[in-house]
């Protein structure tokens, strides 16, 4: 199985022609299937389908983005036992700018989005914390299988991490911010997610 | 006479349903807690089959953090003993999330402002939440000869690779493309049949059969994938890295080879193991020819996923660790199904 063939399911956040199980639909899917499909129409809208019009319409994606996806709980996740060591004004400063990347990561392939076909294939709800699993139907033929791991929070679901493949996206983060954290240091680790964020 | 061999085998086989059973726990080693597991409490749940890795540590207040695994692998912790078999057999029937804090670690986190405790509490959680287990990540201890060729592989990626197969890519139109990589995963059958009888996953080795014989019959050599186009018969993905896995076997340490890329000890044997039942090896033998074929076959491959890698090193911060990391969870992850 080709290891870079996994990075392109990045785009796989954001597609439409859902087919809906009436049966399986919770909440959490719910909730997916919602924002997916705000985003679909954004792409969809002549209006905005203008070169010019490029920026306003990734402000508007990137607006429903961080809606579903709660960054604090990714960077949370993503820091783990380094989390606490940082201090209150480094966890603003870190926060947006890891959800920047993670958006960004997303944002290009969703542009470029063209048909692949998605399939809510199952849910399921333990409390407070729930997994959505979906499967995408490249036109290669193939299906990629991706997990949304939701939590509740005031009522609201949102997105803690994303898994595709059986990879997932906190984890990936969290080695290599665990490798960059104990070499060197936190303002290090800023500096660098920095310089990649707008290297844009 | 042979013939009485297999039957006895797949036999066998057929009655050994899950390698687990057999040879114990599957590679997921207990968690790094002082374990002080009371023997009554294993005792009790010993029937549930699903019950592993329990360990337990003080939470402070003279009571016990139950930390354990339910049969799909996924953690969980609870002051309750209760808890523990209630999940345990609601996840025999349905799969459980993992759960960051359980409400008991919240309520016990807030009541003890003494400083010495709650970090012992608060290292439980964040330890069960997301530590650096020695089971989480995939040691590397070569990492200075790993990251070498991963920088080879990068060059090879973007001076001859990535041209070549752009190249490729104009000239040879995508259906084509997909034919020839169809052709050749269809061509691998032997190692994905034979793996799932090493794994005794007897139903998808007929699966995987059934797949070959459609797809090279109807499907002209393997050319075109009519069992998932007509009859939507999934792949079956196993290789011997997996059954080792499967039967126990860690991945060993993070080996990068230059060319093949990101692999492990374990799924290194599994290559090599593979190899004897790979038929291209059998029907091309001049190595020469060989090479040739496999350059092909990577080029062909490459045409189809431009733009993953450059992906990856883009949305990654080390692009060396996203990769090894991502590599360990995705095979993980393929060890489970």
């Amino acid at each position: 199985m080709n290891i870079k063939y996994l990075y392109q399911l990045s785009l796989l956040l954001f597609l439409t022609l859902t087919f809906i199980d009436p049966a399986m639909a919770g909440d959490p899917t719910n909730r997916i299937k919602q924002t997916t499909d705000k985003i679909i129409a954004i792409l969809n809208d002549p209006a905005l389908k203008v070169p010019d019009k490029a920026a306003e319409r990734r402000k508007m994606i990137r607006k429903e983005v961080d809606e579903l996806f709660d960054w604090e709980e990714f960077s949370q996740r993503a820091l783990a036992r380094h989390w606490r060591k940082t201090t209150d004004k480094e966890k603003k400063e870190f926060i947006p700018l890891f959800g920047k990347l993670v958006e960004r990561t997303y944002m290009d392939k969703v542009e470029n989005y063209s048909g692949e076909r998605v399939l809510y294939t199952d849910e399921k709800i333990e409390g407070n914390y729930g997994v959505v699993n979906v499967k995408v139907m490249t036109d290669k033929n193939e299906e990629i299988n991706v997990d949304y791991r939701l939590k509740k929070r005031g009522g609201e679901w949102i997105v803690y991490d994303v898994s595709i493949a059986g990879v997932s996206l906190v984890n990936n983060y969290r080695v290599q911010f665990n490798d960059i954290l104990i070499r060197s240091s936190f303002k290090e680790l800023m500096k660098r997610l920095q310089e990649k964020v707008e290297k844009d | 006479m042979r013939y009485i061999y297999i039957t006895l085998i797949f036999t066998m086989l057929w009655f050994i349903q899950s390698p687990v059973l057999v040879f114990g726990q599957s590679s997921k080693a207990s968690p790094s807690v002082e374990t002080m597991t009371p023997k009554s409490y294993k005792m009790s749940i010993a029937h549930l089959k699903s019950a592993s890795d329990i360990a337990v540590k003080h939470d402070g207040f003279g009571g016990y953090l139950y930390y354990y695994r339910d049969s799909w692998g996924n953690k969980h912790i609870t002051n309750n003993i209760d808890h523990i078999a209630q999940n345990l057999q609601k996840a025999d029937a349905t799969e459980s999330v993992m759960h960051a804090k359980g409400p008991d670690q919240d309520a016990a986190e807030k009541k003890q402002p003494d400083s010495s405790r709650s970090e012992e509490a608060e290292d439980s959680s964040e330890e069960f939440m997301n530590a650096d287990k020695p089971e989480e990540i995939i040691s590397d201890p070569l990492e200075p000869m790993n990251r070498a060729f991963f920088h080879f592989n990068d060059k090879l990626y973007f001076w001859f690779l990535k041209p070549v197969a752009s190249g490729y890519k104009v000239v040879v139109p995508q259906p084509v493309r997909v034919s020839v990589r169809n052709f050749f995963y269809n061509a691998a059958f032997p190692v994905r049949f034979v793996n799932c009888l090493f794994q005794a996953k007897i139903e998808d080795a007929g699966v995987e059969l059934s797949r070959f014989l459609v797809n090279t019959f109807v499907g002209v050599a393997g050319f075109f994938d009519m069992a998932t186009k007509k009859f939507n018969i999934k792949r079956q993905e196993e290789d011997l890295g997996q059954t080792l896995g499967t039967y126990g076997m860690g991945p060993g340490i993070y080996i990068n080879w230059p060319i093949l890329g990101p692999s492990s000890l374990r799924d290194t044997v599994g290559l090599v193991g593979d190899a004897f039942l790979d038929p291209l090896n059998y029907i091309v033998p001049r190595t020469k020819y060989r090479m040739s074929v496999n350059t092909y076959e990577g080029i062909n491959k490459t045409s189809l996923t431009i733009g993953d890698y450059e992906d990856l090193k883009r949305a990654a911060l080390d692009p060396y660790v996203a990769t090894r990391d991502a590599y360990f969870q995705y095979r993980q992850s393929r060890i489970k199904e």
